[in-house]
């Protein structure tokens, strides 16, 4: 039993970057149907800027913090202004293709400019050390992330469920021309999402760093097809749908290999398709009702 | 016509990518006036309503509105001047509630208290919308969607509303309550540009009326003078 709650609290670290990816993964899907791939790419982009600040020029966590948001979300915006935005109003397909594309180079040039091998995180020592709950260990670094998300979790419903932001995401999702014609502001509302949906990449890429102790050119890559997964199961365009996702992906990832035979950890990526295939063919339409959309 | 206008369209050309639906239409909506426009199915009355809010592409004319040339501003732009608009086919949100609908319509109102006002105003004309403010709207029925889709256009506290065909389909009992809501809120000092099928009840209601025919208009004039015109009569009682 104790074997089992602890493989369930040591998911919820990637739990939570998995969670944090698929809400911002969603919100830009429900909105403006873009299966946003470089979305992996903006979260990476967090965890550079975060490592400059820590790692390199030694300054505090708070300022990584901050300025990994502000990487996620200037990469973000990038994205969005130079790649998607003169498409706007074509098909899926091509969003698809152009996100992948948008992918491809910026990982490639990172690569280029930074090099593909892992870069060493620096962990502030207020985030070392674990808690005691009888004989189940909780990391202090688990926690750090996992509170958060759960207060960023209640800010998202409610404001997508309360304010005029969040009612403006779900009307124009339904019917763009109609929204206009009430006064709301397409490209405003975009970018306000993208922004969104950047910083809550950007945090998680902090977090992925304090975690695994060290980021790499190609992290986007993992991270983005588990919160895929999670946001068509969490119901494309529901957030709290994402995120419980999220974590319903990580912790049986993990739950997944830790009662399979040592041999077979490797089979670890293969979960998310099992349960990515389960839902398609059971479900497709996600466990949770799409509120955005 | 010597009072000011509200709303001016001068040969206005317009249509979707190479087609063209509005032919050099030339129409003026006064400050307090009801005006409808006439014609059968598919002349292009729609499409004129769609061109003032920027919805199709315009080629050739201006369109005024307040002495503001909005030729070229964007959907939202308009709005926020005041124009509210309310498209034929019950085009509600069906993803919200029929309260969110009706905030959605409230998107530019600035205080809570003006909000409270006017959703207190469309829930005593439409009583059955109070009834059904927490269903999804995609669940209610087609005469309640038409009466949600016009109280969502009165949220905004528009000075002129474009209203697309708001009887279509609707039970008569319907249709007379909202030519009386008309009336009420044009009193309220809303002026209106009208489409309808039902042009007994639009020109019982309108100051002023133009009929088109092929994307262009045939014949103005107040209604009094139209209600007796053969051509209008024509077009209700020949053709469709």
């Amino acid at each position: 039993m104790n074997y089992l709650l602890q493989q369930i609290i040591n998911s919820l670290g990637f739990g939570s970057i998995v969670a944090l990816l698929a809400a911002g993964y969603t919100m830009t899907f429900g909105l403006i149907g873009l299966v946003n791939f470089a979305h992996g790419e903006v979260f990476m982009a967090g965890a550079f800027t975060a490592y400059f600040i820590l790692t390199i020029l030694k300054l505090p966590f708070w300022l990584a913090i901050l300025m990994g948001l502000v990487g996620s979300i200037i990469i973000g915006l990038l994205v969005e202004r130079l790649a998607f935005k003169p498409v706007r109003g074509s098909g899926m397909i091509t969003l698809f293709i152009i996100g992948l594309g948008v992918s491809q180079i910026l990982r490639n040039s990172t690569v280029m400019l930074f090099d593909a091998r892992l870069k060493g995180f620096t962990i502030s020592s207020f985030l070392k050390g674990v808690y005691m709950l009888g004989e189940v260990m909780i990391f202090k670094k688990t926690l750090f992330i996992f509170l958060p998300v759960l207060a960023i979790c209640i800010i998202l419903v409610y404001l997508i469920k309360n304010t005029k932001l969040g009612i403006a995401m779900r009307s124009l999702s339904y019917d763009t021309q109609m929204a206009q014609s009430l006064g709301m502001n397409t490209e405003r509302v975009i970018i306000i999402t993208f922004i969104i949906s950047s910083a809550l990449a950007g945090f998680a890429a902090v977090s992925w760093g304090y975690i695994y102790g060290s980021v790499h050119a190609g992290m986007g890559v993992y991270a983005v097809v588990n919160a895929f997964v999670a946001s068509v199961i969490g119901g494309v365009g529901n957030v709290l749908g994402a995120i419980i996702a999220g974590y319903i992906i990580a912790i049986g990832g993990n739950l997944f290999i830790a009662f399979l035979p040592p041999d077979l950890v490797g089979l670890r990526p293969l979960f998310v398709w099992i349960i990515f295939f389960i839902i398609l063919i059971f479900k497709p339409s996600g466990l949770f009702r799409a509120n955005i959309k | 016509m010597s009072k000011n206008p509200l709303l001016k369209l001068n040969n206005v050309l317009a249509g979707y990518g190479k087609m063209n639906v509005v032919n050099n239409i030339s129409i003026r909506v006064n400050q307090g006036e009801i005006v409808t426009l006439l014609g059968s199915n598919g002349v292009g009355k729609t499409s004129t309503l769609r061109t003032i809010i920027a919805q199709t592409d315009l080629k050739k004319g201006e369109i005024k509105y307040k002495d503001i040339n909005i030729t070229h501003f964007p959907t939202y732009k308009i709005a926020e001047l005041g124009i509210g608009y309310c498209p034929e086919g019950r085009a509600i949100f069906g993803n919200l509630t029929t309260k969110e609908n009706l905030q959605a319509g409230a998107y530019l109102l600035k205080s809570r208290q003006k909000f409270k006002e006017n959703l207190d105003r469309v829930y005593s004309l439409f009583p059955i919308l109070k009834e059904r403010s927490n269903q999804i709207a995609e669940l209610l029925s087609g005469g309640e969607q038409e009466m949600l889709a016009i109280g969502r256009s009165l949220m905004n506290n528009p000075n002129l509303l474009l209203l697309d065909e708001p009887s279509l389909g609707l039970a008569p009992k319907l249709v007379e309550l909202i030519g009386k809501t008309l009336r009420e809120i044009n009193k309220e000092g809303v002026s209106i540009l009208l489409i309808e099928q039902n042009a007994k009840m639009a020109l019982e209601i309108s100051n002023y009326g133009y009929l088109m025919r092929k994307g262009s208009i045939v014949l103005e004039g107040t209604a009094k003078e139209l209600v007796a015109d053969d051509r209008v009569k024509e077009v209700y009682l020949g053709i469709i």
